[in-house]
């Protein structure tokens, strides 16, 4: 059968961020991808050498505009196992707080967006009606809505007053029933099993294969989750379960990140519940040479920092791994073998965050050779019709 | 696997072959390798013991460049860091990604950043710098100066080191 190529990019058309898909198809299905990235480095490797380590968490927060507690929280720990302080225990639980409200909001957003694209518009617009309370919530704690810059190495900036403990569990129960109601959707209907049942599926092998982590990896069955394998924070002081399910198919991928929503819930009434009244922070005196690694869960995965010091004010090297960048390779086997119409869900369902992958060094591309691209339209309308068609037979 | 069983397998099956199994602290442990025998080590390292890879870092240092491949033990939290050099000049590393699929965008990067050779990898191309990146020019070598840079390959260089004037 005659092949086509068909290039996606170099800007997401459903996405709208910057990366390149190759895919190679017969007829309607694919049979080959290519993956390329780096069409916006921000060098944040780079500056973090010539920043302090009381500097860095500032700059880290600003990775991306969702996972900006993670990727600070990783570096503090990596900083933190350098020099081996212990965060008092009120810091921890603030951490744990802010994290999972992180979690609670990046997951609605991403519930929102794949009821988007696969044309439930009721979905995206309840979904993301939910979300606001917990942003507003943020903005009241820390004071933004994202990029909350609340951790230091040795524990938390600011700490929370005892007068809003009531008010973030007040919004936690206003949100368990909303979220139940659209579990209870999703996993009830028919439409949506049928759409997206059975396709992009990742085997368990093939996910170890990758190293792919957070609910990539959850959905194929494998219990990774860092707060439970390594508990930071406050999470080992926490009754709570690491939600895993074995298809890998973006059902799954779908269902798992509804179900972790509901656990966030749980931890932070049980944060809120058992905080007590003290330190937040510890006092770091100086960093020794040595090396320090350090991760955390961030909504889309495993966030992997490492931090090389000297015993100066300025590590020397500095390397960060966003989880997008261990998930999104993976796509060359979830995605081979699938429709067309499917292959964009098919990426959506891993949560690619292209501002955390990309920040190594400064590029450009050049423009030039110039091929046909399907834009964000017709992607969309081929999702959409996909989803028409199911629904009239069921 | 739990911490005292990881000391000894690594003991176990490559202890003989390894320069130093130095464990910082219950929960990282540093195992440095010559080059020659990387591969080896990071094949047992994943293939037996069950490791997941969570990413390499590649290090500037005067007279070889480091790559340290990060393990993550899941079962028990731990982070096991297989360090391994790839000699100046030449700087040539046999490639991880031969063994699994996971290594090959982090091989890629080490490549564009640090021109560390990585010998049979399976998708040598660029991963990170532009195509019109002049060869032989690593942005995150310690003597990396894009005023050199600049000087070397003007016509190239001249456009991402602009200088700001005022009106």
């Amino acid at each position: 059968m005659k092949r086509t190529v068909i290039p996606v990019g170099p800007f997401h058309p459903i996405q709208e961020e910057p990366e390149f898909f190759q895919l190679t198809v017969e007829g309607e299905k694919v049979v080959d991808v290519d993956v390329r990235l780096s069409y916006n480095h921000r060098g944040i490797e780079k500056l973090c050498q010539d920043l302090t380590y009381d500097q860095i968490p500032f700059l880290l927060a600003r990775i991306c505009g969702i996972c900006s507690a993670s990727h600070p929280m990783a570096f503090c720990q990596a900083c933190e196992d350098l020099c081996g302080v212990e965060v008092p225990e009120r810091g921890l639980y603030l951490r744990s707080i802010i994290c999972e409200l992180e979690r609670i909001h990046s997951h609605m957003l991403w519930v929102g967006l794949a009821g988007h694209f696969i044309g439930y518009n009721t979905v995206f617009m309840w979904a993301w009606r939910y979300r606001e309370p917990v942003l507003d919530l943020l903005e009241k704690l820390i004071g933004n809505r994202n990029n909350y810059e609340n951790f230091c190495v040795g524990g938390c900036r600011r700490d929370i007053g005892q007068e809003h403990l009531p008010e973030i569990k007040k919004a936690m129960n206003d949100l368990q029933g909303p979220v139940e109601m659209l579990t209870k959707a999703v996993l009830d209907d028919p439409v949506l099993k049928v759409r997206l049942g059975g396709i992009g599926a990742l085997s368990e092998e093939k996910a170890r294969d990758w190293c792919v982590t957070g609910p990539t990896a959850r959905s194929s069955n494998l219990k990774i989750d860092v707060r439970y394998n390594e508990p930071y924070a406050a999470y080992d002081r926490i009754d709570w379960q690491v939600q895993y399910l074995p298809d890998g198919d973006v059902f799954s991928k779908a269902v798992i990140r509804l179900l972790e929503t509901m656990e966030s819930i749980k931890i932070i009434r049980q944060c809120v519940d058992q905080v007590e009244p003290g330190d937040i922070r510890a006092e770091v005196r100086e960093m020794p040479p040595g090396e320090g690694i350090g991760h955390a869960e961030a909504p889309r995965g495993e966030t992997f920092h490492y931090v090389c010091s000297d015993g100066t004010n300025y590590p020397i090297r500095y390397k960060v791994r966003a989880p997008t960048y261990v998930n999104l390779p993976s796509f060359k086997s979830s995605v081979v073998g699938q429709e067309l119409a499917d292959a964009m869900l098919v990426v959506a369902a891993m949560d690619p965050c292209y501002s955390c992958t990309e920040r190594v060094a400064v590029v450009r591309h050049r423009r030039g050779n110039h091929k046909e691209v399907i834009d964000k339209n017709t992607l969309l309308k081929m999702s959409w019709d996909k989803t028409e068609k199911i629904r009239k037979n069921v | 696997m739990l911490f005292d069983e990881i000391m000894e397998q690594l003991e176990l099956r490559v202890g003989s072959t390894v320069e130093l199994i130095f464990p910082r602290n219950r929960r990282r442990i540093y195992v440095d390798v010559p080059p020659e025998r990387s591969l080896n080590v990071n094949r047992i390292v994943f293939e037996i013991l069950g490791g997941r890879l969570a990413t390499a870092t590649g290090k500037d240092t005067p007279d070889r460049i480091e790559v340290l491949y990060h393990y993550c033990f899941d079962a028990s939290g731990i982070v096991v860091t297989v360090r391994t050099w790839a000699k100046k000049p030449d700087c040539k590393l046999d490639s991880v990604a031969t063994i699994f699929p996971g290594a090959l965008f982090i091989e890629r990067e080490i490549q564009d950043i640090l021109g560390v050779c990585f010998v049979n990898h399976p998708d040598p191309r660029r991963l990170i710098l532009a195509d019109d990146w002049p060869e032989g020019v690593y942005p995150l070598r310690r003597d990396f100066s894009a005023r050199k840079a600049r000087k070397e390959t003007p016509e190239f260089l001249r456009e991402y080191t602009r200088e700001v004037t005022s009106p």
